[in-house]
């Protein structure tokens, strides 16, 4: 089929007039591509949901791209996408260090690059809004702490960590934070350390059954992911152990720990505070992509209180995470209660 | 003197093939055997039928691969397909996360998680034998699109909260064995019984082995191999129920990294990868022989990146020692 100029002409007129009639959100402030790692976690998936609601909230144009827990994948996403020049990036990396070539073209290409939940410091930064993973091990440490205390008088006792992949530099970071913790407030305790490979969670509960044989009176599971926890509770109700008789907790703040919560089998789950993490990058976004420079000091996101620093790698705001327990599983701002926050962004001028 | 006869060399003859029939046996015995002497707390009942119990998927998903390797072919597709099954079938009958709006009860979740495994195997088939199209493309095609598939069903969300019929099959204990163990060695009873004592698994052998012999000799080689993946796509859907029972739910990342282990112990159970040779009781020992070296990992306390290295190990050494057991057959007549 040949076109005539005529029809090339109303071709073009009509696509002219398509991209006029798109809608002032989708093109107004600029392009942002939230780079997610996977999408086999529900974390992950609420975080991706977030990123697009708030940020289009502002009116920018927001794509993710999911590397598929691939880090080789997601660095040649990046430099895929600096051809395409977004005016923004967030990055939520696989491997930590792995994307940091990326992060420096992207960079030296004009393009702003934020970075979400998981620290990067061997680079630079527009701005960081972590809950920090370490961090979150260390909240888990103090609760781990406490829950020994409470049942044994003193901190002692056996506790069973399960780890997600150990390939991955977030669960290696959650196991330091916790470890350091428990090394300094709960010496005696004696930690065994088992990993659920590509945080697969019949490989959770594999090692959870196997230990359950040839270690005697576990205390306290930990798991680094709440949906590690749905083998284990399963495993502990087929072996006849009652809610609570052995301790179960987990970190990210998932739906599923929230229920085991609920119903009695789990304690505490360290959540982290995806809502106010996405809420923090976007109230900064527009001085961001002005190039204005990011002042220190303490703000409120979604009613917690977060730090702005000046640190080697930028900016950067923590969020601090929570402990939930059966006293707070209610509270609407967890993000397990899927329940949007729906406000508008509290955008810094 | 006593003169040299020829019986005892028949006998020993008889000897040698029976134990290269039967090598991954005798490894996995010798494996169990230092296993008990050298790991403590190893050597108990509880941790031989956690053993045999975490072999189910595995060991599921690997029956239905077998049955393609035989036939000559390969079927990627069943990590998804099991995972998918077990999302469908948590999402049909838990209580929190599903993404329906109506539950089914236990067992119509089993008919209709095994009639999707028989859909994906149906689609696998139509494209492989109908169209020609070459088996690991096509199920590698179907591995990646059935995944996600279960991330559009699930949002990305865990489902959980099965009821407890649905649990009960997971979690009971028949003559002091896990169901789940019943099932799996039922499932290769029956299953070995139909490879090597029916028409259909005769066949399989042969248009694994040359499939134009049998195509000239009459036999209907289509039809074999839409039987053939068909199947492979209900046991895989099975392993999915199966797992969704033990687990209480899915997650979107359920099962991964099975599809791996199930070819390794295909492999390591004496299934050549040229298609026409094997047996599901090799298949069934080399995936105990995983399990086991999984279990003794656990209880070691050893790193668990020590598993992958192993199973790479036992992967080629499986490959080294068929090419061993063809030449020694040959050698022998």
């Amino acid at each position: 089929m040949r076109l005539s100029r005529r029809d090339v002409g109303i071709l073009l007129s009509a696509a002219a007039a398509l991209a006029a009639a798109r809608p002032a959100s989708a093109q107004g402030k600029g392009k942002i591509v939230y780079m997610i790692p996977t999408l086999l976690d529900e974390f992950q998936t609420e975080s991706q949901k977030a990123v697009e609601s708030v940020f289009s909230s502002l009116g920018y144009e927001v794509t993710s791209v999911d590397a598929q827990n691939d880090a080789a994948r997601q660095l040649s996403q990046l430099e895929d996408l600096i051809n395409t020049k977004p005016d923004a990036v967030i990055i939520n990396a696989v491997a930590f260090d792995t994307i940091v070539p990326g992060i420096e073209k992207a960079r030296e290409a004009g393009i702003k690059v934020l970075n979400f939940d998981r620290l990067i410091t061997s680079t630079q930064f527009e701005l960081t809004s972590v809950a920090g993973t370490v961090e979150i091990g260390e909240i888990a440490g103090n609760e781990a702490t406490r829950l020994l205390t409470e049942r044994h008088g003193s901190p002692k006792g056996k506790v069973l960590q399960i780890l997600g992949d150990p390939g991955d530099a977030y669960t290696l970071d959650i196991q330091k934070g916790f470890e350091a913790v428990m090394a300094e407030k709960a010496p005696e305790v004696e930690i065994i350390s088992k990993a659920a490979l590509l945080w697969e969670p019949t490989n959770a509960g594999r090692a959870f059954e196997d230990q359950l044989l040839v270690t005697q009176d576990i205390d306290l599971v930990f798991c680094h992911a709440a949906h590690l926890t749905v083998p284990i509770v399963s495993i502990m109700e087929s072996k006849g152990m009652k809610p609570g008789e052995m301790m179960l907790m987990a970190s990210n703040g998932a739906p599923v720990g929230l229920d085991n919560i609920r119903a009695g089998w789990q304690q505490v789950e360290v959540e982290q505070p995806t809502y106010a993490q996405v809420y923090g990058l976007a109230m900064f976004i527009d001085k961001i992509i002005a190039g204005e420079e990011l002042q220190t000091g303490s703000y409120k996101v979604l009613g917690l209180d977060a730090t702005l620093t000046n640190e080697d790698w930028g900016p950067n705001l923590k969020i601090p995470g929570a402990a939930i327990t059966k006293d707070n599983v209610d509270d609407p701002r967890f993000w397990g209660n899927l329940k949007f926050p729906n406000v508008p962004v509290d955008v810094v001028k | 003197m006593i003169a040299a006869t020829p019986a005892p060399s028949a006998r020993r003859i008889r000897l040698v093939k029976l134990l290269l029939d039967h090598l991954v046996w005798f490894i996995l015995a010798v494996i169990l055997l230092i296993c008990s002497l050298s790991i403590e707390h190893f050597f108990q009942v509880g941790i031989f039928i956690n053993i045999a119990q975490h072999a189910t998927y595995v060991g599921l998903l690997s029956l239905g691969l077998a049955f393609c390797v035989i036939a000559g072919h390969m079927d990627l597709s069943i990590e998804s397909v099991m995972a998918f099954a077990a999302m469908l079938a948590a999402g049909l009958t838990a209580a929190r996360g599903s993404p329906f709006a109506f539950q089914v009860n236990t067992w119509v979740s089993l008919l209709l998680v095994l009639g999707f495994g028989a859909l994906a195997g149906l689609f696998n088939a139509i494209l492989i034998v109908k169209f020609r199209l070459n088996a690991f493309v096509v199920t590698l095609a179907a591995y990646i699109a059935i995944r996600g598939l279960g991330l559009i069903l699930t949002g990305g969300r865990s489902i959980y909260g099965l009821p407890p019929d649905f649990r009960a099959v997971a979690n009971t204990d028949l003559f002091g064995l896990p169901m789940l163990v019943w099932i799996t060695i039922v499932t290769y009873l029956a299953f070995g019984q139909i490879l090597k004592g029916s028409l259909f698994g005769r066949r399989v052998y042969l248009v694994g082995g040359n499939p134009v012999a049998p195509f000239r000799a009459g036999i209907d080689v289509e039809r074999v191999l839409f039987g053939v993946f068909i199947l492979s796509g209900v046991i895989a859907a099975f392993a999915g129920w199966l797992l969704a029972a033990r687990t209480n739910g899915a997650t979107p990342n359920l099962g991964v990294g099975m599809l791996f282990e199930a070819f390794a112990a295909v492999v390591i159970g004496g299934v050549s990868l040229r298609g026409g040779i094997g047996q599901l009781s090799g298949v069934f020992a080399g995936v105990l022989l995983l399990s086991t070296i999984d279990t003794a990992i656990n209880v070691m306390g050893l790193d668990a990146s020590y598993m992958q290295v192993i199973r790479g190990g036992l992967m080629l050494i499986a490959v080294l020692l068929d090419g061993v057991k063809t030449e020694i057959a040959k050698r022998l007549g």
